[in-house]
């Protein structure tokens, strides 16, 4: 090979190398810049700025009840760390699991109900939910006049079965025969603002999630992101939310709450004792709901609303165990179904004592 | 002859690198577009006047659901049927 040859395949050598180095720089860089951003995602928590709500990390993760044990303890630790920086106060995710042999129903007599919305406040500030801009509510209160009410007591035991040609077959007639026998929400108000309540002449009949035993919301989410747990409450893992809305569409009683704007939640009034399905704090665009406190109930304590309530009107249980407040209801008091064409079986019960 | 070889190869590794530069600066523009076009879309979305028009669009659907319906007495038969159906489907369930 001759000298001049040598010296080009030496200097094409160099030049190869060259553009070798360069492309290595390339990728080096571009994997430093990778890492730096998630880094700065991570590290950006406490900032302001409402991206840094959810972190590369959080983003790639998969549903919850499919991750394993040592997956889930990082999720939450993530979500522990960025609540309290973001929050300024020691902030607990908990992910306790729900308790064996139960199944969770509530009841709420209507007689008793005055309508104050204690429950409604109590909600809004256990489960953490937007304080302004606007108020995100679970609980939304009617109030229903109480001429309503198509049976009277009076004429309850006035009815007989009608006697005819064929036979008596029972049919009856007399008493609150023909009348619709319960309550209508015809005239109801929803956003009554009383300076003094109870209204005598009115009933208030709260409404949130009826917790349904077949609920039509599970069936509807296309990713499975809401779903009911063993002890029959109705959950949702936010972070798996895609945010479609189908749920809020195919829910009879309309008790989901879609988080349109980022939710306003001032730093001091943050409850810090959460549970990753319950209440801590959820970001723009997932859905919310009632759970039955799932965060007070998983311990074995009542709902906020329950605790708040100054009259007693709202009951809460264990439906298998007979002892139980809601069995007791549904054994002694004149318990009302509400919208029960859906079949959707809920295990809210509204009842007169 | 050797030099007119070196020519070329000095001029194609020219082409090259600059190729490479060309779809570098592209790469670096097509993010950059994305990234502007995302905070364009996330500044629209969060708007809050658009927001609230959207929250009241939702109470009042949830009006319209509850509102107009009945509370029907319940007989003690149909309240035992109840909680069957309600065991049932539980117990299946765990089963």
């Amino acid at each position: 090979m001759s000298k001049e040859k040598i010296e080009g395949l030496k200097e094409a050598e160099e030049v190869q190398q060259g553009r070798r180095e360069f492309l290595k720089n390339v990728c080096v860089s571009s994997v430093a810049g990778l890492v730096a951003t998630s880094t700065s995602a991570e590290a950006s928590v406490d900032a302001t700025n409402p991206d840094a709500d959810v972190t590369v990390a959080e983003f790639f993760q998969g549903h919850f009840i499919l991750m394993s044990e040592e997956e889930k303890q990082k999720a939450i630790a993530r979500l522990e760390k960025r609540y309290s920086a973001q929050y300024k106060k020691k902030t607990t995710v908990s992910n306790t699991p729900a308790p064996d042999g139960v199944l969770f129903g509530y009841a709420l007599d209507i007689s008793k109900c005055i309508g104050c919305r204690r429950c409604v406040h109590a909600c809004v500030k256990e489960n953490n939910q937007s304080r302004h801009d606007p108020e995100v509510q679970w609980i939304q209160v009617m109030k229903m006049p109480k001429g309503n009410i198509a049976f009277t007591a009076e004429n309850l035991d006035k009815g007989y079965p009608e006697k005819s040609e064929f036979g008596d077959y029972g049919v009856q007639v007399g008493g609150n025969a023909y009348k619709t026998a319960g309550l209508s929400t015809e005239d109801a108000q929803n956003y009554y603002n009383d300076d003094l309540v109870p209204d005598r002449d009115f009933f208030y009949m709260p409404v949130q999630c009826q917790q349904c035993e077949k609920p039509p919301c599970v069936k509807a989410c296309p990713v499975r992101a809401t779903f009911r747990d063993h002890a029959g409450v109705v959950l949702i893992d936010y972070n798996w939310c895609i945010g479609c809305r189908m749920c809020q569409l195919a829910c009879p009683y309309h008790a989901r709450r879609f988080n349109w704007g980022e939710p306003n939640l001032p730093a001091e009034e943050m409850n810090p004792k959460t549970h990753y399905f319950g209440n801590r704090p959820r970001m723009r665009g997932v859905m919310e709901k009632c759970t039955f406190c799932v965060q007070r109930t998983r311990e074995g304590r009542n709902p906020a609303c329950l605790e708040a309530c100054p009259v007693g009107a709202r009951k809460f249980g264990n439906l298998l165990d007979p002892e139980s407040d809601v069995r007791r209801v549904l054994a002694t008091k004149r318990v009302f179904r509400f919208k029960e064409e859906y079949g959707t079986y809920p295990k809210f019960f509204y009842y007169i004592g | 002859m050797h030099k007119h070889i070196k020519e070329v190869s000095v001029i194609k590794e020219d082409n090259s690198r600059r190729s490479f530069f060309k779809k570098a600066a592209a790469a670096v523009g097509l993010v950059a577009a994305a990234g502007y076009t995302k905070n364009v879309i996330s500044k629209s979305s969060s708007s809050t006047g658009d927001a609230g028009a959207k929250y009241a669009a939702d109470i009042a659907s949830q009006e319209k659901a509850v509102l107009g319906n009945q509370l029907i007495l319940m007989t003690d038969d149909e309240k035992k049927q109840r909680l069957d159906a309600l065991l049932n489907c539980h117990y299946q369930e765990i089963a």
